[in-house]
């Protein structure tokens, strides 16, 4: 094994792309995501607003909009103009105060304020969406309040009669809703997993060159000192993803984040035997990583994330247990916000088994043997 | 060797290659019904909540009532106390939380004033807007019945108190995309990137495999290589395109709103300046599972660079230019301005202005790179005169 695991390290030294995979590049491409999503928290979003009526009530009411720190409202004379801008998506959102906003008020007509946001841009045009109707009902409070006042209610009663039920909205984990804490984990860890598949695609096209030949040894103990020799490696690239998000990011995590290393595990293991099986398979390096691409690349659209598993049609399920990521995601986020015992995360590890029945195939396979060398 | 017989001959070397006909055939089909497949359902719906009731009166109930009548939530279970809430949600199969004080009922009766606590799972932001919305929906409609009660039995109007409750409509609704569906936000913008990736390893591959052989590559000029490898690429991704972005974007419910006319006027030099940018990279490789390795690492990168995921406006600026040397990103958005928010095609005339711009720099890249590369095969082994 020793001289095995020598001969890898060898192959390694003299392949610089196998090198930079190992080292430098993933790390670099993890860095330029995270700087990409730096800002955290989106805020001062154009919004055009377009006030037809000019009175101190919409103007008011254009206060309000501008304090929300995530809207920065910019003026505009004419609704085409503000629509053309929004067309050409240099504004998210259009509110539009009507003619007459202020008299109509003020004589209880019901006046309407249009507010318009891109649903293309789906994060985007809901946030603001949210942010806009708060700025707004809360700009309408202080009318609401002082029409009760005409009333006759007490100020104390006219606060409570305007809003009875106060509400109070926490988000649970997460605190602050920061967009690092929700998307960089997951696009790290599918970065991670594409870049262990492609260091174990590689070591494992070696074979097929003909200068690699050895029968010598059979396959299965050279496919094993290939898992132990990069298995290690890829270990430090996800420590360093930790490293980045819960050392250097601080972000808040609720067990300590080194109950997440069997998980890392299981998940370079899964990812090893699945590109061997591709590889014992194809063998043939350029249609080994195109198959192992097709398979992977889409990886992060499966993890749950960013759209609930719940509501994936039940194909997209299934697939979804394919994905050795979509597993490891699970226990992340156990640990990182319901902060789950480390028992109970081992326990979860366990749905990573069934990719050890792979191991069938791989022996049976391994066992024919690689075909005559071709280039 | 014709033009025309050089075309031959590329499209024969790029069906026969079974590496790049997994990418250009395999993969783009494949992709097509992949990677949308998560978001069919489009919205998410029905979440599942955990409500504490220390309540309990008609009041309480209605309110939870309400809550499950929204569609985006579901009273999946009820719980004795915070702490026990708490618990099922760290479980993972509950993601928000509804407490109902003691004394809810009363405390609004008597003219006080009652506090709602509402919790969601921010883990997952989409799960967290729906509860949110959902929750938010039922507090409001609650509190309405509440103030429209109380106005009643002091004796207003029902017209009068719905007035001094609602001065004003606010008529929010989203322009484009209608249904804030999942799939026509991520579509348009991913299978771009997808076409973008599977041209560069297209051209990638076959140029990495033929940089140490002899073959129909060496009997014609570099210039001539160049076009009529282009031209090859281009028409398999004239028909790509149009299944894309014809076929697919009709099925998965994409708005189209630009005309034929436009879209192709666009989609040219943004084929031209891929195809060119793959050429001019393949004489980068030697190895054919080289272009794949390069090209897959920088996906995710190029798609959350290219501002319909994530605002423009939050990336830092040099990330931004540097994205715009990559083809992809300017036609992502320039594609989305065309086709999904109908902006003019003089709206995107400095996108279309930017991809000729890489056409023309990755054109003279990829012809000096096919210079270097004949040369090189030259030595090798000589061209046959034929």
């Amino acid at each position: 094994m020793k001289t095995l695991l020598r001969r890898e390290l060898g192959a390694l030294w003299q392949n610089p792309w196998q090198l930079a995979l190992v080292s430098y590049l993933p790390i670099l491409a993890m860095l330029a995501l995270w700087w990409l999503f730096s800002a955290a928290l989106p805020r001062q979003l154009p919004v055009a607003m377009v006030d037809l009526d000019n009175s101190s009530l919409s103007r008011e009411l254009g206060r309000h909009i501008a304090a929300s720190p995530v809207i920065s409202p910019i003026s505009f004379a004419s609704l085409p103009q503000a629509e053309d801008a929004m067309n050409r998506a240099e504004v998210y959102a259009l509110v539009v105060v009507p003619h007459g906003f202020s008299r109509d008020l003020k004589t209880g007509a019901q006046p309407t304020v249009d507010v318009r946001y891109n649903g293309q841009f789906l994060l985007v045009g809901k946030l603001l969406a949210a942010n806009l109707q708060q700025a707004i009902a809360d700009a309408m409070k202080p009318l609401a309040y002082s029409k009760q006042l005409a009333h006759g209610a007490n100020p104390h009663q006219a606060h409570i009669n305007i809003a009875p039920i106060a509400t109070q909205t926490t988000a649970l984990f997460n605190r602050n809703n920061n967009y690092v804490g929700f998307l960089v984990p997951p696009v790290l860890i599918a970065l991670w997993q594409l870049t262990a598949m492609l260091v174990f695609a590689n070591a494992l096209n070696r074979e097929l060159e003909p200068s690699a030949r050895c029968d010598s040894v059979g396959l299965l103990p050279r496919l094993g000192a290939k898992l132990l020799c990069y298995m290690p490696l890829l270990m430090l690239q996800g420590l360093f993803i930790h490293a980045l998000l819960f050392g250097y990011l601080k972000l808040p995590v609720a067990a300590s984040p080194l109950w997440l290393i069997p998980a890392m595990l299981a998940l370079l293991l899964a990812v090893f035997l699945i590109v061997a099986v591709i590889f014992l398979l194809m063998q043939e390096s350029a249609r080994v990583v195109s198959f192992c691409t097709a398979l992977f690349a889409p990886a992060f659209a499966f993890m749950g994330v960013t759209f609930p598993v719940q509501d994936m049609p039940a194909a997209a399920q299934y697939w979804r247990l394919l994905m050795p990521s979509s597993h490891y995601i699970d226990s992340h986020i156990a640990l990182v916000s319901y902060g789950v015992s480390g028992m109970e995360l081992l326990g979860k590890s366990f749905t990573f088994m069934p990719f050890l029945l792979l191991l069938l195939p791989i022996a049976l396979l391994a066992r024919k043997g690689l075909k005559e060398a071709q280039s | 060797m014709t033009l025309l017989r050089l075309i031959l001959e590329e499209l024969k070397a790029i069906v026969a290659d079974k590496a790049i006909a997994v990418t250009l055939f395999g993969g783009v089909l494949f992709y097509a019904l992949l990677y949308p497949l998560p978001y069919l359902n489009q919205v998410p719906t029905e979440q599942a909540l955990v409500v504490v009731d220390l309540d309990n009166t008609s009041l309480s109930r209605e309110l939870i009532r309400h809550a499950d009548a929204s569609p985006k939530i579901r009273v999946a279970r009820a719980a004795g106390s915070v702490a026990e809430a708490q618990h099922y949600i760290a479980s993972g199969d509950f993601h928000g939380l509804l407490v109902i004080p003691a004394g809810f009922k009363r405390d609004l009766l008597l003219g006080k004033g009652a506090t709602l606590s509402y919790g969601g799972d921010a883990s997952y932001f989409l799960v967290y807007s729906a509860l949110v919305e959902g929750l938010v929906t039922a507090g409001m409609d609650a509190a309405r019945s509440v103030q429209l009660l109380g106005m009643l039995s002091r004796g207003e109007s029902f017209a009068g108190a719905s007035l001094s409750l609602l001065p004003m409509h606010l008529n929010a609704v989203p322009a484009y995309n209608p249904g804030l569906g999942y799939t026509p936000y991520v579509v348009p913008g991913l299978f771009l990137l997808i076409l973008h990736q599977t041209l560069l390893i297209g051209t990638g591959i076959l140029g990495a495999g033929q940089w140490r052989k002899a073959g129909y590559w060496q009997q014609v000029s570099s210039l001539e290589l160049l076009i009529g490898r282009i031209a090859a690429f281009g028409l398999i991704y004239a028909a790509l395109g149009a299944f894309y972005m014809g076929w697919c974007y009709h099925w998965y419910g994409v708005s189209v709103q630009a005309g034929l006319g436009d879209i192709a006027a666009f989609i040219v030099p943004f084929y031209l300046a891929t195809a060119a940018a793959g050429v001019a990279a393949s004489c980068l490789f030697r190895r054919r599972d080289m272009p794949t390795q390069v090209m897959l690492l920088a996906s995710m990168p190029i798609l959350f660079v290219s501002g319909f995921v994530w605002p423009l406006s939050l990336i830092p600026e040099p990330l931004v230019m540097a994205a715009q040397t990559i083809p992809a990103v300017p036609a992502i958005f320039g594609m989305l301005k065309l086709n999904q928010l109908g902006t003019g095609f003089d709206g995107v005339f400095s996108e279309w202005l930017t991809l000729w711009l890489l056409a023309l720099v990755y054109l003279a890249l990829a012809w000096w790179g096919l210079v270097v590369r004949q040369r090189e095969v030259n030595q090798l082994s000589p061209p046959k005169q034929g």
